[in-house]
């Protein structure tokens, strides 16, 4: 088993995904598995903060893909925060900054999600 | 005198550190568009030039796009115009509106007086700078041509640097993709060994595909045997249609764009804003369709990324069959064990070892065509010492036969010990198998009781094989036929009838199944019959039953060629 990790809390009303370790392939399912969560909850503000996010595949950004339309349907978003530039470099090559907001913190998340 | 009161040396040098600073500003610029703003605002600003832009040459069209342009123009930043300079000129440093008679189009209002100045390096023309004649009423000066002539060969050294440095960054940016895609399939494809779980696989190639692609939606067609089956999908308002998959399967072709006329005949493709279809095959053979969304940046595909969706497909498909194959395999395996323990079960039931019968030599074998087989016999003592010797064939083969094999089985050796007649016990037998199995499944029977004291076989046929005695001295076998109706047919109506026939010494009594007189030649043609049979039993009275009973087997071998049709048994003893 790789390590990577999700852990759940709460900021100003806000969902909080950490994610920690290397988002792949094999891991993708856990991050599925934690935004049908919150999706089942109608919790739809969620921020993902990538600070220990140390490398992530393209299975993993599909995670992102698959259910930002349903996040979007409930009125809510998924911001990510806090990335390296290795894993922001993924993003980017990819073309997510065309349909995310990628932000350099949790507080800006909080911010964009206020107003 | 100092320099410095000399105001055209002053002058001079002031455009030698204009020239100076702007070579440095420029050749560290890796923006294009910081390098046209730059060069037309110094143009502008020191020799007074209300208008100027910047026409960049497009090898493949031949035409000047307008990439900039300050003050007022007859045209827009970006547009195209043709420049149809001669040959001369076009290899002049500066071309003079005035002078030309080439078919220049009106830049501006006011052409007079306006000049065109070569942007080049030494291997590639890049345009042109364009600039209106001075605010004031002056000409331009031949030092300020050479100091704008400088400035130009230092601007397209720049540009064509910059345009260098912005093809390496895609060429980079490209490259990063393709090793991002290899990641990819690198990481699918380690995953994928790993996993036997088919939802498992077409959601982890749902997510790569999403991830990588940029897209929404999609489908995956996958042609089985008989149907197209939908392997993964994301995102459709409706599920797939059989005969939507079908179509859409048999119509695509290597890479289908989807147009509207397209999607105007299929819901599928039109509510789901699927943009193309690509044909996945495997060897040259067409096992797959997938359809892809558009890009969430509408970007359109390459062929890189159909080549790359191709690849992924394949790597789930593989994994995918590979899922099916393993299943049927641990599926054959496991209907292999159980048929192996049925086996060893019906094997138990029958008697081993052969036992020893005072008064009697014996042999008895049975041999199934497929691993459970439907006949059946025993050899079994009675409580009054003597013995009973039971031969039966159940219709069918296989497991229903086995079964029912095993029931009669069980129904014997109840009522073996129960103080009855074997016509009684054969009624008993026929309406309890009628009662229990469906009407077309009946059982030929046989069983006879030997009496050693009285040297008699008492025997009950209820439809078997007659078996044949062989009286000693004589030539001619006697068949045992006499009973009632074979088991399971019918509710017992008539009694079963006992016979008695006396035996002697060198007597023998053959019971056998169909397999032996109903053995057929390998073209289907011929049955070995009862006559070869009989030969073969006359030939080798002499020998032992475990003996007459190999020679049979072998002459059935030889008449089949090794290819055995049916169960075959025969029981074989001989008054000692």
């Amino acid at each position: 088993m790789k390590n990577f990790s999700i852990n759940h809390r709460t900021r100003s009303g806000y969902s909080v995904i950490d994610l920690h370790g290397e988002l792949d392939a094999h891991t993708a399912s856990q991050l599925e598995d934690a935004l049908k969560d919150l999706i089942n909850q109608k919790k739809c503000n969620i921020i993902v903060n990538c600070a220990e996010l140390e490398y992530i595949a393209s299975a993993g950004l599909g995670v992102f893909m698959a259910y930002i339309e349903d996040v979007r349907a409930d009125g809510g978003d998924i911001k990510l925060t806090n990335m390296s530039d290795k894993v922001y470099n993924v993003f980017d090559l990819l073309g997510f900054p065309a349909l995310y907001d990628i932000l350099k913190d949790e507080s800006d998340a909080i911010d964009n999600f206020n107003s | 005198m100092t320099s410095s009161t000399n105001p055209e040396e002053n002058n001079s040098r002031f455009e030698l550190k204009t020239v100076l600073e702007t070579t440095r500003m420029l050749l560290e610029s890796r923006s294009k568009d910081f390098i046209l703003q730059n060069l037309l605002l110094i143009i502008m600003g020191k020799l007074l030039v209300p208008k100027a832009g910047i026409l960049l040459f497009d090898n493949k069209t031949g035409l000047y796009t307008l990439s900039k342009i300050k003050g007022s123009f007859n045209f827009e930043q970006n547009d195209t115009v043709d420049l149809a300079f001669s040959k001369t000129n076009k290899s002049k440093s500066h071309v003079t509106y005035d002078m030309c008679q080439d078919n220049v189009p009106n830049l501006i209002s006011d052409m007079d007086g306006s000049i065109f100045f070569n942007l080049r390096t030494v291997n590639r023309h890049i345009g042109y700078l364009f600039i209106s004649k001075k605010a004031v009423d002056k000409p331009i000066q031949q030092s300020e041509l050479e100091f704008i002539e400088s400035l130009s060969i230092i601007s397209s050294a720049a540009i064509a640097n910059s345009e260098m440095f912005d093809e390496l960054k895609a060429t980079n940016q490209n490259l990063d993709h393709r090793i991002h895609e290899l990641n990819t399939l690198f990481d699918l494809s380690k995953e994928f060994n790993l996993l036997v779980d088919r939802e498992k696989i077409s959601r982890i190639f749902k997510f790569a595909l999403l991830g990588q692609l940029f897209v929404r939606s999609f489908f995956l067609l996958y042609k089985n045997t008989d149907s197209v089956e939908v392997l993964a999908s994301s995102n459709l308002s409706n599920p797939i249609l059989d005969s939507t998959a079908v179509s859409i399967f048999e119509l695509t072709e290597n890479v289908v764009e989807v147009n509207t006329n397209l999607a105007d005949s299929f819901p599928l493709l039109k509510q789901n804003d699927i943009a193309a279809l690509i044909e996945i095959s495997i060897q040259n053979k067409k096992i797959a369709v997938i359809g892809v969304g558009k890009r969430a940046n509408n970007k359109p595909f390459t062929d890189s990324d159909f080549n790359f969706l191709r690849s992924l497909s394949n790597l789930a498909i593989i994994s995918i069959q590979k899922t099916y194959l393993l299943e049927e395999r641990i599926e054959k395996e496991r209907i292999e064990e159980e048929l192996s323990i049925a086996k060893a079960i019906q094997d138990g039931l029958l008697p081993n070892p052969i036992p020893a019968v005072d008064g009697l030599d014996l042999s008895a074998i049975t041999l199934s065509s497929s691993q459970v087989g439907g006949d059946y016999f025993d050899i079994a003592q009675t409580p009054d010492s003597n013995y009973v010797f039971a031969i039966a064939d159940v219709t069918g083969k296989g497991y229903p036969a086995a079964l029912l094999m095993a029931n009669l089985q069980s129904m014997l050796h109840v009522l073996l010990p129960v103080d009855i007649t074997l016509a009684t016990a054969t009624e008993r037998i026929n309406n309890l198998i009628f009662k229990n199995t469906p009407s077309d499944k009946f059982i030929t029977f046989f069983w006879g009781k030997f009496l050693k004291d009285k040297k008699i076989f008492r025997y009950v046929n209820a439809g078997h094989n007659p078996p044949l005695h062989l009286p000693k001295n004589s030539t001619q076998f006697q068949e045992m036929d006499k009973g009632g109706l074979l088991l399971g047919a019918l509710q017992t109506m008539t009694p079963y009838h006992e016979t008695d026939i006396p035996l002697q010494k060198d007597d023998i009594v053959v019971l056998y199944t169909d397999g032996v007189n109903e053995a057929q030649n390998p073209d289907g043609d011929e049955e070995f019959g009862e006559d070869r049979l009989k030969e073969c039993i006359l030939k080798y009275r002499d020998r032992s039953a475990q003996y007459i009973q190999d020679q049979i087997i072998r002459k059935v071998n030889e008449f089949t060629r090794g290819h055995q049709f049916d169960d075959l048994t025969l029981l074989i003893f001989k008054v000692s």
